[in-house]
Protein backbone atom coordinates (compact mmCIF):
# COMPACT_ATOMS: atom_id res chain seq x y z
CA UNK A 1 0.00 0.00 0.00
CA UNK A 2 1.43 3.88 -0.69
CA UNK A 3 0.03 6.98 -1.68
CA UNK A 4 -2.89 8.61 0.20
CA UNK A 5 -4.27 5.32 1.60
CA UNK A 6 -1.53 4.56 3.62
CA UNK A 7 -1.66 7.16 6.33
CA UNK A 8 -6.03 6.59 6.91
CA UNK A 9 -4.79 3.00 6.92
CA UNK A 10 -1.95 3.46 9.45
CA UNK A 11 -4.53 5.05 11.54
CA UNK A 12 -7.10 2.60 11.64
CA UNK A 13 -4.61 0.15 12.27
CA UNK A 14 -3.19 2.01 15.35
CA UNK A 15 -6.87 2.06 16.94
CA UNK A 16 -7.92 -1.32 16.41
CA UNK A 17 -4.75 -2.71 18.02
CA UNK A 18 -5.02 -0.27 21.20
CA UNK A 19 -1.50 -0.80 22.59
CA UNK A 20 1.63 -0.27 21.14
CA UNK A 21 2.44 -1.26 17.42
CA UNK A 22 5.73 -1.25 16.10
CA UNK A 23 6.80 0.27 12.94
CA UNK A 24 7.83 -3.14 11.74
CA UNK A 25 4.40 -4.67 11.92
CA UNK A 26 2.60 -1.81 10.78
CA UNK A 27 5.05 -2.23 7.48
CA UNK A 28 4.55 -6.20 7.53
CA UNK A 29 0.71 -5.27 7.67
CA UNK A 30 0.26 -2.46 5.29
CA UNK A 31 2.93 -3.73 2.63
CA UNK A 32 4.51 -0.58 2.74
CA UNK A 33 8.20 0.59 3.26
CA UNK A 34 9.05 1.08 7.02
CA UNK A 35 10.27 4.16 5.81
CA UNK A 36 6.70 5.27 4.42
CA UNK A 37 5.34 4.47 7.83
CA UNK A 38 7.53 5.94 9.58
CA UNK A 39 6.89 8.99 7.75
CA UNK A 40 2.69 8.87 7.74
CA UNK A 41 3.65 8.22 11.82
CA UNK A 42 5.17 11.75 12.13
CA UNK A 43 2.81 13.23 9.64
CA UNK A 44 -0.33 11.58 12.07
CA UNK A 45 1.11 12.83 14.94
CA UNK A 46 1.06 16.34 13.71
CA UNK A 47 -2.34 15.93 12.66
CA UNK A 48 -3.59 15.14 15.97
CA UNK A 49 -2.01 18.35 17.58
CA UNK A 50 -5.50 20.07 19.35
CA UNK A 51 -7.41 16.67 19.48
CA UNK A 52 -8.52 14.78 21.97
CA UNK A 53 -6.33 11.70 20.83
CA UNK A 54 -2.43 11.76 20.47
CA UNK A 55 -0.12 8.97 18.85
CA UNK A 56 2.40 8.14 21.34
CA UNK A 57 5.88 6.68 21.39
CA UNK A 58 5.73 3.93 23.73
CA UNK A 59 7.49 0.46 24.15
CA UNK A 60 9.21 0.39 20.85
CA UNK A 61 5.93 0.90 19.20
CA UNK A 62 3.04 3.88 18.39
CA UNK A 63 -0.26 3.52 20.22
CA UNK A 64 -3.37 6.30 20.15
CA UNK A 65 -4.10 7.14 23.11
CA UNK A 66 -5.72 9.71 25.01
CA UNK A 67 -4.37 12.84 25.85
CA UNK A 68 -4.08 13.33 29.72
CA UNK A 69 -5.85 16.76 30.12
CA UNK A 70 -9.38 14.42 29.41
CA UNK A 71 -8.50 12.04 31.58
CA UNK A 72 -11.19 13.45 34.09
CA UNK A 73 -13.78 13.08 31.70
CA UNK A 74 -12.68 9.04 30.15
CA UNK A 75 -12.43 8.23 34.23
CA UNK A 76 -15.73 9.10 35.09
CA UNK A 77 -17.26 8.07 31.72
CA UNK A 78 -15.18 4.41 32.84
CA UNK A 79 -15.91 4.63 36.12
CA UNK A 80 -13.07 4.28 37.51
CA UNK A 81 -11.84 6.24 40.58
CA UNK A 82 -8.10 6.57 40.42
CA UNK A 83 -5.18 3.72 38.49
CA UNK A 84 -3.03 2.10 41.57
CA UNK A 85 0.46 4.15 41.53
CA UNK A 86 2.99 2.50 42.73
CA UNK A 87 4.91 2.59 46.04
CA UNK A 88 7.66 4.42 46.80
CA UNK A 89 9.31 1.44 47.53
CA UNK A 90 8.15 -0.22 44.97
CA UNK A 91 9.58 2.69 42.56
CA UNK A 92 12.81 3.01 44.22
CA UNK A 93 13.59 -0.82 43.68
CA UNK A 94 11.76 -0.63 40.15
CA UNK A 95 14.66 2.14 39.43
CA UNK A 96 17.65 0.40 40.55
CA UNK A 97 16.18 -2.96 38.67
CA UNK A 98 15.44 -0.69 35.65
CA UNK A 99 19.16 1.18 35.50
CA UNK A 100 21.15 -2.23 36.62
CA UNK A 101 19.80 -4.65 35.12
CA UNK A 102 20.19 -7.73 35.21
CA UNK A 103 20.84 -7.39 39.05
CA UNK A 104 20.53 -9.81 41.67
CA UNK A 105 17.54 -9.64 44.57
CA UNK A 106 21.27 -9.35 46.86
CA UNK A 107 22.52 -6.41 44.61
CA UNK A 108 19.05 -4.61 44.92
CA UNK A 109 19.30 -5.15 48.74
CA UNK A 110 22.62 -3.92 49.00
CA UNK A 111 21.65 -0.90 47.37
CA UNK A 112 18.12 -0.35 48.72
CA UNK A 113 19.71 -1.77 52.94
CA UNK A 114 17.11 -2.96 53.57
CA UNK A 115 15.17 -6.93 52.56
CA UNK A 116 13.45 -5.89 48.96
CA UNK A 117 12.16 -9.94 48.81
CA UNK A 118 8.24 -8.79 48.96
CA UNK A 119 8.45 -5.63 46.89
CA UNK A 120 10.26 -7.23 44.25
CA UNK A 121 7.64 -10.15 44.18
CA UNK A 122 4.47 -7.27 44.03
CA UNK A 123 6.53 -5.81 40.82
CA UNK A 124 7.20 -9.38 39.50
CA UNK A 125 3.21 -9.94 40.07
CA UNK A 126 2.10 -6.68 38.27
CA UNK A 127 4.22 -7.78 35.48
CA UNK A 128 6.88 -4.72 35.89
CA UNK A 129 9.95 -7.33 36.52
CA UNK A 130 10.48 -10.24 35.19
CA UNK A 131 13.62 -12.94 35.92
CA UNK A 132 16.00 -12.78 32.93
CA UNK A 133 18.70 -15.45 33.72
CA UNK A 134 20.64 -16.82 36.28
CA UNK A 135 24.08 -15.45 37.20
CA UNK A 136 27.21 -17.33 36.77
CA UNK A 137 28.34 -17.52 40.71
CA UNK A 138 27.89 -19.50 43.53
CA UNK A 139 23.78 -20.39 44.43
CA UNK A 140 23.34 -19.01 40.30
CA UNK A 141 21.38 -16.62 41.90
CA UNK A 142 18.45 -15.04 39.76
CA UNK A 143 18.57 -11.84 37.39
CA UNK A 144 16.33 -9.81 37.43
CA UNK A 145 15.03 -7.11 34.66
CA UNK A 146 12.04 -4.93 33.25
CA UNK A 147 9.49 -5.63 30.55
CA UNK A 148 7.45 -4.16 28.42
CA UNK A 149 4.97 -3.34 30.69
CA UNK A 150 7.37 -1.09 32.63
CA UNK A 151 7.84 0.46 29.30
CA UNK A 152 3.78 1.06 29.07
CA UNK A 153 3.58 2.22 32.47
CA UNK A 154 5.86 4.68 32.42
CA UNK A 155 5.09 6.12 29.10
CA UNK A 156 8.64 4.99 28.04
CA UNK A 157 10.03 4.60 24.51
CA UNK A 158 13.08 1.91 25.28
CA UNK A 159 15.28 1.60 28.31
CA UNK A 160 17.71 4.53 26.73
CA UNK A 161 14.85 6.80 27.05
CA UNK A 162 15.07 6.75 30.82
CA UNK A 163 15.57 10.11 32.59
CA UNK A 164 19.14 10.29 33.22
CA UNK A 165 20.69 9.18 36.60
CA UNK A 166 23.36 11.21 38.20
CA UNK A 167 26.44 10.30 38.45
CA UNK A 168 25.64 7.27 35.82
CA UNK A 169 25.38 6.77 32.16
CA UNK A 170 22.81 4.80 31.58
CA UNK A 171 23.39 3.64 28.16
CA UNK A 172 26.92 2.48 29.53
CA UNK A 173 25.39 0.26 32.27
CA UNK A 174 22.82 -1.30 29.85
CA UNK A 175 25.08 -1.72 26.96
CA UNK A 176 27.77 -3.35 29.54
CA UNK A 177 27.77 -6.96 29.12
CA UNK A 178 25.85 -8.81 31.23
CA UNK A 179 26.80 -12.73 32.40
CA UNK A 180 23.43 -13.63 31.78
CA UNK A 181 23.49 -17.56 31.49
CA UNK A 182 20.93 -19.76 29.72
CA UNK A 183 18.39 -18.34 27.30
CA UNK A 184 16.28 -15.49 28.45
CA UNK A 185 13.27 -17.99 29.55
CA UNK A 186 9.89 -15.63 28.28
CA UNK A 187 11.37 -15.04 24.87
CA UNK B 1 16.77 -30.91 96.39
CA UNK B 2 20.93 -29.79 97.37
CA UNK B 3 22.61 -29.74 94.63
CA UNK B 4 26.10 -31.29 94.05
CA UNK B 5 28.35 -29.69 95.91
CA UNK B 6 31.96 -29.66 93.88
CA UNK B 7 35.48 -29.47 95.60
CA UNK B 8 38.43 -27.82 93.94
CA UNK B 9 41.11 -25.75 95.44
CA UNK B 10 39.82 -22.50 93.91
CA UNK B 11 36.35 -23.36 94.58
CA UNK B 12 34.22 -25.09 96.85
CA UNK B 13 30.58 -25.15 97.12
CA UNK B 14 27.32 -26.28 95.28
CA UNK B 15 27.51 -26.59 91.55
CA UNK B 16 25.16 -24.44 90.02
CA UNK B 17 26.20 -21.86 91.98
CA UNK B 18 29.73 -22.11 90.59
CA UNK B 19 27.76 -21.54 87.05
CA UNK B 20 26.03 -18.71 88.38
CA UNK B 21 29.62 -17.01 89.44
CA UNK B 22 31.05 -18.26 85.86
CA UNK B 23 28.07 -16.24 84.35
CA UNK B 24 29.12 -13.52 86.60
CA UNK B 25 32.69 -13.14 85.39
CA UNK B 26 33.70 -14.09 89.17
CA UNK B 27 35.48 -16.87 88.34
CA UNK B 28 37.28 -17.88 85.37
CA UNK B 29 35.99 -21.17 83.70
CA UNK B 30 39.78 -21.29 82.21
CA UNK B 31 41.29 -22.19 85.66
CA UNK B 32 38.75 -24.56 86.47
CA UNK B 33 39.52 -28.50 85.52
CA UNK B 34 35.70 -29.49 84.42
CA UNK B 35 36.74 -32.91 83.59
CA UNK B 36 38.17 -33.38 86.75
CA UNK B 37 34.29 -32.49 88.25
CA UNK B 38 32.69 -34.63 86.03
CA UNK B 39 34.60 -37.86 86.52
CA UNK B 40 34.53 -37.13 90.22
CA UNK B 41 30.70 -36.61 90.23
CA UNK B 42 30.71 -39.83 88.36
CA UNK B 43 32.71 -41.50 90.99
CA UNK B 44 30.00 -40.33 93.23
CA UNK B 45 27.39 -41.96 91.89
CA UNK B 46 28.42 -45.62 92.06
CA UNK B 47 25.73 -45.29 95.05
CA UNK B 48 22.91 -45.09 92.84
CA UNK B 49 22.08 -42.38 90.70
CA UNK B 50 19.42 -39.75 91.18
CA UNK B 51 18.27 -39.05 87.81
CA UNK B 52 16.90 -35.30 88.66
CA UNK B 53 20.47 -34.21 90.19
CA UNK B 54 22.36 -36.46 87.36
CA UNK B 55 20.10 -34.06 84.75
CA UNK B 56 21.22 -31.14 86.56
CA UNK B 57 24.60 -31.37 86.52
CA UNK B 58 24.67 -32.62 82.93
CA UNK B 59 23.11 -29.59 82.11
CA UNK B 60 24.94 -27.47 84.62
CA UNK B 61 28.42 -28.86 83.59
CA UNK B 62 27.26 -28.59 79.30
CA UNK B 63 26.87 -24.96 80.01
CA UNK B 64 29.98 -24.12 81.05
CA UNK B 65 32.01 -26.34 79.00
CA UNK B 66 30.31 -24.36 76.15
CA UNK B 67 31.36 -21.00 78.32
CA UNK B 68 34.94 -22.35 78.36
CA UNK B 69 35.04 -23.06 75.19
CA UNK B 70 34.09 -19.42 73.53
CA UNK B 71 36.58 -18.10 76.23
CA UNK B 72 39.35 -20.29 75.15
CA UNK B 73 38.71 -20.11 70.90
CA UNK B 74 40.17 -16.62 69.88
CA UNK B 75 36.71 -14.47 68.61
CA UNK B 76 35.94 -14.11 65.46
CA UNK B 77 36.81 -10.45 64.58
CA UNK B 78 35.24 -10.59 61.06
CA UNK B 79 32.77 -8.05 60.45
CA UNK B 80 28.96 -9.38 59.29
CA UNK B 81 29.34 -7.38 56.13
CA UNK B 82 31.57 -8.56 53.59
CA UNK B 83 34.36 -6.76 52.51
CA UNK B 84 36.15 -6.58 49.42
CA UNK B 85 39.65 -8.35 50.13
CA UNK B 86 41.68 -5.47 48.57
CA UNK B 87 39.92 -2.73 50.44
CA UNK B 88 41.63 -0.95 53.28
CA UNK B 89 39.83 0.27 56.54
CA UNK B 90 40.09 3.67 55.06
CA UNK B 91 38.18 2.44 52.20
CA UNK B 92 35.37 1.43 53.46
CA UNK B 93 34.13 4.87 54.93
CA UNK B 94 34.70 5.70 50.87
CA UNK B 95 32.62 2.57 50.24
CA UNK B 96 30.01 3.33 52.18
CA UNK B 97 29.80 6.96 51.04
CA UNK B 98 29.42 5.50 47.45
CA UNK B 99 26.67 3.14 48.18
CA UNK B 100 24.85 6.28 49.97
CA UNK B 101 25.67 8.26 46.77
CA UNK B 102 23.93 5.58 44.76
CA UNK B 103 21.03 5.18 46.78
CA UNK B 104 20.57 8.89 46.78
CA UNK B 105 20.45 8.81 42.90
CA UNK B 106 18.19 6.12 42.36
CA UNK B 107 16.02 8.33 45.22
CA UNK B 108 16.16 11.63 43.01
CA UNK B 109 15.63 9.52 39.54
CA UNK B 110 12.41 7.94 41.26
CA UNK B 111 11.07 11.04 41.47
CA UNK B 112 11.51 11.37 37.74
CA UNK B 113 10.02 8.42 37.41
CA UNK B 114 7.03 9.63 39.43
CA UNK B 115 6.81 12.03 37.36
CA UNK B 116 6.06 10.20 34.22
CA UNK B 117 4.01 7.08 35.82
CA UNK B 118 1.34 10.27 36.31
CA UNK B 119 1.39 11.42 33.52
CA UNK B 120 0.95 7.50 31.88
CA UNK B 121 -1.76 7.40 33.97
CA UNK B 122 -4.06 9.90 32.84
CA UNK B 123 -3.29 8.27 29.17
CA UNK B 124 -5.72 5.65 27.94
CA UNK B 125 -5.79 3.43 25.29
CA UNK B 126 -8.18 1.43 24.07
CA UNK B 127 -8.45 -1.97 25.41
CA UNK B 128 -6.74 -4.47 23.01
CA UNK B 129 -9.59 -5.67 20.58
CA UNK B 130 -9.68 -9.31 21.02
CA UNK B 131 -9.92 -9.64 25.16
CA UNK B 132 -8.21 -13.00 26.31
CA UNK B 133 -10.77 -12.83 28.73
CA UNK B 134 -13.56 -12.56 26.47
CA UNK B 135 -16.14 -15.42 26.11
CA UNK B 136 -15.28 -16.99 23.16
CA UNK B 137 -18.19 -18.25 20.27
CA UNK B 138 -15.39 -17.60 17.22
CA UNK B 139 -17.90 -17.78 14.23
CA UNK B 140 -20.76 -19.31 15.82
CA UNK B 141 -24.21 -17.07 17.13
CA UNK B 142 -26.52 -17.94 19.17
CA UNK B 143 -28.58 -19.13 17.09
CA UNK B 144 -26.37 -21.36 15.71
CA UNK B 145 -26.07 -23.00 18.88
CA UNK B 146 -29.79 -22.90 19.27
CA UNK B 147 -30.57 -24.51 16.24
CA UNK B 148 -27.65 -27.66 16.46
CA UNK B 149 -29.46 -28.00 19.96
CA UNK B 150 -32.92 -28.62 18.42
CA UNK B 151 -31.56 -31.12 15.97
CA UNK B 152 -30.05 -32.61 18.79
CA UNK B 153 -33.07 -32.42 20.42
CA UNK B 154 -35.19 -33.86 17.30
CA UNK B 155 -33.44 -36.66 17.00
CA UNK B 156 -34.30 -37.56 20.69
CA UNK B 157 -37.82 -37.40 19.62
CA UNK B 158 -38.10 -39.27 17.02
CA UNK B 159 -37.19 -42.52 18.94
CA UNK B 160 -40.40 -43.71 20.94
CA UNK B 161 -39.01 -44.37 24.46
CA UNK B 162 -39.15 -43.79 27.92
CA UNK B 163 -37.97 -41.21 29.70
CA UNK B 164 -35.43 -42.00 32.31
CA UNK B 165 -36.18 -42.01 35.85
CA UNK B 166 -32.76 -41.00 37.33
CA UNK B 167 -31.94 -37.81 37.85
CA UNK B 168 -29.36 -36.13 35.08
CA UNK B 169 -27.46 -33.04 37.03
CA UNK B 170 -25.94 -30.56 35.53
CA UNK B 171 -22.36 -30.64 37.10
CA UNK B 172 -22.18 -34.22 36.03
CA UNK B 173 -22.52 -33.21 32.70
CA UNK B 174 -19.72 -30.48 33.17
CA UNK B 175 -17.79 -33.19 34.37
CA UNK B 176 -18.58 -35.81 31.25
CA UNK B 177 -17.89 -32.80 28.44
CA UNK B 178 -14.63 -32.29 30.44
CA UNK B 179 -13.60 -35.68 30.68
CA UNK B 180 -14.75 -36.05 27.06
CA UNK B 181 -12.59 -32.75 25.81
CA UNK B 182 -9.56 -33.71 27.51
CA UNK B 183 -9.62 -37.25 25.78
CA UNK B 184 -9.81 -34.98 22.18
CA UNK B 185 -7.59 -32.32 22.99
CA UNK B 186 -8.12 -31.32 19.34
CA UNK B 187 -11.81 -30.68 20.26
CA UNK B 188 -14.90 -32.93 19.27
CA UNK B 189 -17.85 -32.10 17.13
CA UNK B 190 -21.10 -30.95 18.62
CA UNK B 191 -23.23 -33.56 18.53
CA UNK B 192 -20.66 -36.03 19.99
CA UNK B 193 -21.21 -34.52 23.47
CA UNK B 194 -24.82 -35.62 23.20
CA UNK B 195 -24.84 -39.62 23.55
CA UNK B 196 -27.17 -41.61 21.26
CA UNK B 197 -29.21 -43.46 23.74
CA UNK B 198 -29.45 -40.04 25.30
CA UNK B 199 -32.85 -39.04 26.79
CA UNK B 200 -34.66 -35.88 26.16
CA UNK B 201 -33.56 -34.44 30.06
CA UNK B 202 -30.24 -35.81 29.55
CA UNK B 203 -29.80 -33.86 26.26
CA UNK B 204 -31.71 -30.44 27.88
CA UNK B 205 -29.38 -31.23 30.84
CA UNK B 206 -26.00 -31.43 28.92
CA UNK B 207 -26.80 -28.24 26.80
CA UNK B 208 -26.93 -26.69 29.95
CA UNK B 209 -23.57 -27.76 31.25
CA UNK B 210 -22.15 -26.58 27.55
CA UNK B 211 -23.46 -23.30 27.86
CA UNK B 212 -22.20 -23.23 31.58
CA UNK B 213 -18.54 -24.31 30.19
CA UNK B 214 -18.52 -21.45 27.81
CA UNK B 215 -19.56 -19.10 30.32
CA UNK B 216 -17.16 -19.72 32.63
CA UNK B 217 -14.49 -19.92 29.66
CA UNK B 218 -13.48 -23.47 30.19
CA UNK B 219 -14.62 -24.79 26.75
CA UNK B 220 -14.47 -22.65 22.69
CA UNK B 221 -16.98 -23.24 20.32
CA UNK B 222 -15.91 -22.88 16.74
CA UNK B 223 -17.29 -22.97 13.35
CA UNK B 224 -15.56 -22.47 10.34
CA UNK B 225 -17.94 -20.83 8.33
CA UNK B 226 -22.10 -20.55 8.58
CA UNK B 227 -23.65 -24.40 8.78
CA UNK B 228 -20.21 -25.91 8.80
CA UNK B 229 -20.09 -28.23 12.15
CA UNK B 230 -19.74 -26.88 15.37
CA UNK B 231 -16.65 -27.92 16.76
CA UNK B 232 -16.44 -27.93 20.88
CA UNK B 233 -12.81 -27.47 21.82
CA UNK B 234 -11.04 -27.56 25.49
CA UNK B 235 -9.86 -23.61 26.02
CA UNK B 236 -6.82 -25.42 28.51
CA UNK B 237 -5.52 -27.11 25.47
Amino acid sequence: MNGSALKPAVECLLFVAGGPVTVQRLSAALEAPPEAVQEVLRELTEDYAGRGLQVQVVAGGYQLCTRPDYAGVVQRFLGLDHRETLSQAALETLAIIAYRQPITRAEIELVRGVRSEHVLERLIERHLVREVGRRQAPGRPILYGTTEGFLRHFGLQDLRSLPPLRGDDPRGALTAPASVSGADPLD
Amino acid sequence: MPAYTVKLPQFEGPIDLLLTLAQQGQVDLREVPLGRIAEEYLASMQGGVDLDEATEVLWILAAMIEMKARLLVPRDETPVEPVEPSAAPSDLQEQLEERLQEYRAFKEVSAALRALEEYQQQVFARPPAEDAGAVVLAGVTVDDLFHAFRQVLERTRERVGEIPAEEVRVADRIEAIEELLAAHPEGVVFEALFADRAGTLEVIVTFLALLELIKLRRVRAEQERPFAPIRIVSVSS
